[in-house]
């Protein structure tokens, strides 16, 4: 869809409106990299609900809003911790007592169903997938025999999500966005989804945009929050690395159950800071935003960040 | 890049078992090829970075979850979309860039592990226990699933064929005779189809590299034969680990040991020792004498 409003800067909590129950969410960024968070804890703030998420690999956004018990359907290539921490506690919990259904995807299966939406076609084909089990958790998927060579394919619906959820470092009132790779799937996002609703780390005039290069013009874009800080405890280079103290502290209240994410985590850090300044406030204020965006000091300083809580942060 | 001496003049006289394992997957690598390796994998991540600076120069190193070209990091960081691991890269493809290039067949190597894996080679990283109504969920297959069809070889490789014990007796096998949930395709499908028959392009999975030994599959029946055991691994103990009953090469032999200056790349690109969460501290304990000692 396009949008052509002059300004589309809004609130944090009128852009997470946007978000409706049952819809389906593309959330940005991936792993531990410029994932859309703030945006996410005022989703649970307002206390949406069945959500069906879909992306490649993810971690900490998919796993929180598993722990506030948002989702009902999660169509990820990967939710995780990987080497960090291991397994996502609150998405194995949800998948494991059924509380979510497991459509689990893969990477380039997902990218063809995003460009089928992008392209304007009702499916395209995969020569992979066949002989593995992701036939039987996915009926939608079809096969067939292609007319002009004879292969086996499996055909993949296109896949246009309801709205797609984007953290970028820069942006301007109009929705025009510079995002810095890894891009992920983010682009295709933008083009596929229905509603784009962006927030970013610094919104900048028209021409300061021109200069940093735009790579998402403002009509795929609804609307735009300026939230510094707004992909914590994910990184967003070059402003700061990912905050590997909180994530430990995260990690461990998960791991410890439900009601003790709820008490240790859910509270402190989502539905007691009510606004994003609380939340920075929350987190350590100046001393740990100055801490987190030291990773261009050194490489020392750099390497420090990642052995936190014993390290910098410590 | 980087010049191959250490900084610190440390005389390396000994190699670990996971700087062993790390070199066992990068003799996989060929000189020219164009290599990719998942996120979360520290250990083929390291092997690229070491065969790009020593057997295989013109390797095209595509980096896990970054998608850098030829990168040089400072470090591995324990989490794979870090800008750290894109630093001396030329650019970074984009996502749609790097499976293309799986599917159009010009992928010529990545890596692959598993949860679960069979004789054929299939791997399971989706779920333990009836898909439906998992025992336990896992993280999933990334892009596993669609590139164990589209890339042209396929190394696997996993830190844990060593079967655990429970106090019931029972031994819980990583090398088993049906996965649970086929993530990644091998050479044979449930219902027996060979990859021909299945239209894949690439050519499956032909080197298995564990904590016990090096592993290849037999041309004919494809079932997973072994090659090499470690100094310190036995016949006996791939047996006693596998639940399936693997074949064995008429020759089997014994790993060769990387060089003190391969041994100093891998320890220079991991000061943080993120390869090392990985593995059980019994196997990091694991000590090979280098004869040449730099």
């Amino acid at each position: 869809m396009v949008f052509t409003a002059e300004n589309k800067q809004v609130t944090l909590t009128d852009a997470a409106a946007i978000v409706q129950d049952g819809m389906v969410v593309a959330v940005g960024g991936g792993l531990s990299w410029r994932e859309p968070m703030a945006l996410l804890r005022e989703l649970i703030r307002q206390g949406r609900r069945d959500l069906h998420v879909v992306g490649t690999a993810h971690g900490v956004d998919v796993d929180l809003l598993c722990g506030a018990g948002a989702v009902s359907i999660i169509e990820e290539s990967y939710v995780g911790f990987e080497q960090d921490f291991g397994m996502a506690p609150n998405y194995r919990r949800a998948c494991q007592q059924g509380i979510t259904s497991i459509h689990d995807t893969c990477c380039h299966t997902l990218l063809q169903q995003l460009r089928a939406a992008e392209y304007g076609v009702p499916f395209l084909p995969v020569r992979s997938v066949q002989g593995t089990d992701f036939l039987h958790l996915h009926p939608e998927y079809k096969t067939m025999t292609c007319p002009f060579s004879g292969l086996p394919l499996v055909l993949v619906p296109a896949l246009a999500p309801d709205v797609a959820i984007i953290h970028a470092q820069y942006g301007d009132i109009h929705g025009n966005l510079k995002i810095l790779p890894p891009l992920v799937a983010d682009l295709l996002f933008i083009r596929a989804a229905k509603h784009v609703i962006v927030t970013v780390e610094r919104l900048v005039s028209t021409d300061e945009l021109r200069i940093l290069g735009v790579n998402v013009p403002y009509f795929w874009v609804e609307a735009v929050v300026e939230v510094p800080f707004g992909a914590h405890p994910t990184s967003c280079y070059p402003f700061y690395a990912y905050d590997r103290a909180h994530l430990t502290d995260y990690y461990a209240a998960a791991q410890a159950g439900p009601e003790s994410f709820a008490r240790d985590y859910l509270t402190s850090y989502v539905y007691e800071p009510v606004t994003h300044d609380m939340y920075l406030e929350r987190i350590g204020g100046a001393s740990t935003q100055r801490a987190l965006a030291s990773w261009n000091e050194s490489d020392d300083a750099w390497r420090a960040l990642f052995t936190a809580p014993e390290g910098a942060l410590a | 890049m980087n010049d191959i001496a250490p900084t610190a003049l440390t005389v390396i006289t000994y190699a670990t078992l996971p700087e062993v394992m790390i070199y066992q997957v990068a003799r996989t690598i060929q000189d020219g090829e164009l290599v990719f390796h998942g996120y979360g994998s520290p250990v083929p991540a390291l092997a690229m970075l070491l065969a790009k600076r020593t057997h295989a120069p013109h390797m095209i190193h595509i980096e896990g979850a970054t998608y850098g070209v030829n990168p040089d990091p400072p470090f591995l960081p324990p989490t794979s979309n870090d800008w750290s691991l894109s630093r001396g890269s030329v650019m970074e493809l984009g996502i749609t860039d790097l499976f293309d290039i799986a599917a159009r067949g010009e992928m010529g190597r990545m890596f692959l592990s598993g949860v679960q894996v069979d004789r054929y080679g299939n791997l399971n990283v989706t779920t333990i226990g009836d898909p439906a109504a998992p025992r336990v969920k896992l993280p999933g297959s990334g892009g596993g699933c669609n590139l164990s069809g589209d890339v042209q070889h396929v190394t696997i490789w996993t830190t844990g064929q060593r079967a655990s014990h429970y106090t019931s007796g029972k031994r819980q096998f990583r090398f088993v005779n049906e996965v649970d949930f086929i993530s990644s395709i091998g050479h044979v499908a449930r219902d027996g189809r060979s990859r021909a028959g299945l239209g894949l392009r690439g050519g499956g999975p032909d080197w298995v590299v564990t904590e016990l030994g090096v592993f290849d599959f037999e041309p004919r029946s494809h079932v997973l034969r072994l090659r090499a055991l470690y100094p310190d691994t036995s016949v006996q103990d791939v047996l006693d680990n596998t639940e399936f009953t693997p074949e064995i090469a008429l020759d089997v032999q014994t790993v060769p040991l990387p060089t003190p200056e391969q041994v100093a790349l891998i320890r220079r690109f991991d000061p943080l020792n993120t390869h090392q969460r990985e593995f059980k501290s019994s196997d990091v304990s694991r000590r090979f004498e280098l004869s040449n000692s730099y």
